[in-house]
């Protein structure tokens, strides 16, 4: 038996002889990473360590985990029409998938209806086209939403959406309070990274808060917002400063609701997250891991939350898009499988696993089914999901998770000073910083210090030529022409009066929440809500 | 060689700016001037941009599907301007197929992912170089000499060595009281020599025997196309005096380049019109 410093000498001596592949290895927050990490920092002690679902809740926030049930299979999907979508969705509820999750296209997304001149081209592309509360209806026939949670990625017009689908649950006889699901609602990312704003951040910060306020009370299965740092991480960030970022603008969030007067354990336990599982294998298991340390400490120091589930950071994970690449897309499959690993391997509540041609286009029904079997066989067939926290103890994770979380909270203490995340990303400084970071990443592929197999090593001289998925022309007319129908048939004094009592809300304080479901029932459009919405607080720059 | 100007715009609703921007900085970092014009930009917003700009070409980005639609849009409002020679390329999640048919169209080129910013950035230099050359078609060499200039205290003093002794001819004597000189125009063969005297102390053709003593003053280039030349020259990085051409003292536009530009010699091109060649001869 040889000791530490004997052991270090002979492998110097080794690697003198023998370079190593680097002079340095690095994560891509540029942590160095060991040679071998020895039980000196570990003490393996259960203080150290923690157990699942107890604070700080490292590793994990259930007692069972996995061994209870697996991870919800939300694979996000949408396109096209809403008849279109609906019967993805059926396909993918056969196919096992245990929750839906809806991408809505991008005209949706920032407030304006399919026929808006500014819509032109991007009509059922990225995701559903939803108008009105007809679409919407459409969209779920036969699925019934007391039987199924819904995942909406929608953020800006986050309440209009959200009061369309508590509309279409009170038609089917489903009563408010058995909705489950969750509307990511996070404006400050997309002025950080995604770019689906409307609203300034005050008047978005308030549509936020009321939200909080109105689900607390009528939708309390429903989770009120996705923090995400997933977009941060795509936009090009490292993996500290999507924890950093996200946790700071979570914060910002608390901070409004608690300005607004909102009890910290009501709104709390409903708070959610959505991280990215990216290629670093080990720093992304890390980096899940101090996410629910640091939140649940800052939820208890900070905040003095007193409720377990105000301080248990549950998160959705999507692998990443960004790391797909057009040539050789089977090659994605591998990719999607090593990254959604990590996902499960860190606990993750939910995963969404990328399809193998999403750098060229959506899905198709064969790509997004290899996608969700991706998962299914990491579920039922590798062992991983039978303990919790399996990698909970090794020397490395437990150094890397230490360290991910000193680095974040570097990071979170700058845009403290800044005046918060708020004021951050008015001052453009995480942009900055993730511009930074991505243009770092881009060179170091140029250079070839980073491989991306395909792309700059192994490329083949033909690229096979996959089959795509098309979004049919004809459905934008046909969209058109049921916004038309509707707006014939709705009954246009009561659209006003909704609509003006929605304006008249906004240029006060109440909730906006209850003049929105009224606009919606009355099957205002998207567009038409949103203009009423921006001529009172105008649009962000 | 003037920079290469380039516009980089994200057309329709798609807000992944991740990969405009790192083509912006690469581009910048390449040499290029670079405007980004940030989300949501209405084609008719991207070329009224690029036209206010100046640019030399226009890189469109967009992830979300709509590429079939706004990248044509732009290249039509383009020609509508009567700016298609402004060069459109593109990038971002797009089908080989759609990049096929959307070259056919007219845009120059579509990036796919993966493409390094290195071949990108090379590939719009030349092509915006190619442009330049198509611009203006490769001007042809000036035609001839169209006079020497020749400054002299005085034309009276100076006269009588050309005309006793090479025994050439005066066609006139002209004053030109904006460049405060008195010509006299000797023809030889297709060409002339033009004597020049300075009218005040202040005139150019008096500093420059101040600093140099009298004789050869500057020589003239006849060409054609003269604005589209100076222009040319201008985007070849040649130092001008005069940007656009002024009327000369033989009744006709010139323009003179600066003597930085050709180690001290003074250069001067005069339009002349075939026709009025053709009469001389």
């Amino acid at each position: 038996m040889i000791d530490k410093e004997k052991w270090h000498e002979r492998a110097k001596e080794e690697v003198q002889k023998h370079p190593e592949r680097k002079e340095a290895f690095t994560t891509s927050s540029s942590i160095p990473i060991d040679r071998v990490y020895l039980p000196e920092k570990v003490d393996g002690s259960y203080e150290e360590l923690g157990f699942p679902g107890e604070y700080p809740y490292t590793r994990g926030i259930r007692r069972t985990m996995y061994r209870g049930r697996f991870w919800t299979m939300r694979q996000y999907a949408g396109f096209g029409s809403a008849d279109e979508t609906n019967k993805r969705f059926k396909y993918l509820l056969e196919q096992g998938q245990t929750g839906l999750s809806v991408a809505f296209d991008l005209p949706t997304q920032i407030g304006y209806d399919s026929d808006d001149p500014m819509s032109l081209g991007e009509v059922g592309k990225v995701g559903v086209a939803i108008d009105t509360l007809k679409d919407m209806e459409i969209l779920f026939d036969g699925i019934s939403l007391d039987q199924v949670s819904t995942s909406m990625t929608i953020n800006a017009p986050a309440s209009v959406l959200l009061a369309m689908y508590i509309v279409v649950a009170e038609k089917q006889g489903v009563a408010m309070n058995k909705i489950q699901g969750t509307i990511q609602n996070d404006i400050l990312k997309e002025y950080i990274a995604r770019g689906t704003y409307i609203f300034p951040p005050k008047p978005s910060m308030r549509l936020i808060t009321d939200i909080f306020a109105y689900c607390t009370e009528h939708t309390p299965k429903f989770n009120t917002i996705s923090i995400s740092g997933y977009h941060i991480r795509e936009a090009g960030s490292t993996a500290v400063q999507e924890l950093a970022f996200t946790l700071s603008n979570a914060m910002a969030y608390v901070d409004a609701a608690l300005e607004a007067g909102l009890d910290i354990d009501k709104f709390a336990p409903r708070l959610a997250f959505f991280f990215n599982g990216h290629n670093q294998f080990f720093e992304e298991i890390a980096k899940f891991r101090a996410a629910r340390r640091m939140w649940a400490k800052i939820m208890k120091e900070k905040y003095g939350a007193k409720k377990e589930k105000s301080m248990q950071l549950r998160f959705h994970t999507q692998v990443a898009g960004s790391t797909l690449t057009a040539q050789q897309p089977d090659n994605n499959i591998v990719r999607v499988a090593l990254q959604a690993l990590a996902a499960v391997l860190g606990g993750t509540q939910s995963l969404h696993t990328n399809a193998k041609d999403e750098a060229l286009a959506l899905p198709t029904e064969e790509s997004a089914r290899i996608a969700l079997r991706t998962q299914q066989i990491i579920a039922h067939e590798t062992g991983v999901a039978d303990t919790i926290d399996p990698l909970g103890g090794s020397y490395y994770i437990e150094t890397l998770t230490d360290q991910l979380e000193q680095k974040a909270q570097e990071y979170m203490e700058e845009i403290t000073t800044r005046g918060g995340a708020v004021a951050a990303v008015e001052q453009q400084y995480m942009q900055r910083e993730i511009h930074r970071a991505a243009y770092d990443t881009q060179k170091k592929l140029e250079r070839e210090e980073e491989i991306v197999i395909g792309v700059n090593r192994y490329q083949l001289e033909e690229e096979p030529q996959p089959d795509l998925l098309r979004v049919d022309d004809k459905l934008v007319e046909a969209q058109l022409d049921r916004l038309q129908k509707v707006k014939q048939e709705r009954i246009d004094t009561e659209v006003k009066e909704a609509l003006s009592a929605l304006k008249k809300a906004a240029e006060g304080t109440e909730n906006l929440m209850p003049f929105i479901i009224e606009a919606v029932r009355r099957y205002a459009s998207i567009g038409e809500i949103c203009h009423t919405l921006r001529d009172v607080f105008g649009e962000y720059e | 060689m003037d920079k290469i100007r380039v516009l980089i715009a994200k057309p329709g609703l798609d807000g992944h700016d991740r990969g405009a921007l790192v083509i912006s900085q690469a581009l910048r970092d390449a040499g290029m001037e670079v405007i980004y014009t940030g989300l949501r930009q209405s084609p008719k917003q991207i070329v009224r941009a690029a036209i206010q700009e100046d640019v030399d070409a226009i890189g469109l980005s967009s992830l979300s599907g709509a590429h079939n639609v706004l990248f044509p849009e732009v290249l039509r409002l383009l020609k509508e301007q009567q700016a298609e020679d402004i060069l459109v390329f593109g990038g971002g999640v797009i089908p080989m197929e759609d990049a096929q048919e959307l070259e056919k169209k007219g845009i120059q080129k579509i990036f796919t992912p993966g493409t390094s910013t290195i071949t990108i950035a090379a590939y719009i230099e030349k092509a915006v170089m190619e442009g330049r050359g198509k611009d203006t078609g490769i001007l042809e060499p000036p035609k001839g000499i169209d006079h020497i200039g020749i400054a002299v205290r005085s034309i009276e003093g100076t006269l009588p060595f050309y005309l006793n002794h090479l025994h050439l001819e005066v066609e006139k004597i002209v004053e030109v009281p904006d460049q405060q000189v008195k010509v006299a125009f000797l023809p030889l063969g297709n060409s002339k020599l033009e004597l020049l005297e300075p009218l005040t102390r202040d005139s150019p053709v008096a500093k420059f025997i101040d600093k140099k003593g009298e004789g050869l003053h500057h020589i003239a280039f006849s060409v054609s196309s003269l604005q589209d030349r100076l222009n040319q020259l201008k985007r070849e990085g040649v130092t001008l005096i005069d940007d656009v051409p002024k009327n000369g003292a033989g009744g006709y536009p010139i323009a003179f380049l600066h003597p930085k530009s050709a180690d001290g010699v003074l250069v001067e091109l005069c339009e002349v019109k075939d026709a009025e060649r053709t009469d001389n001869d």
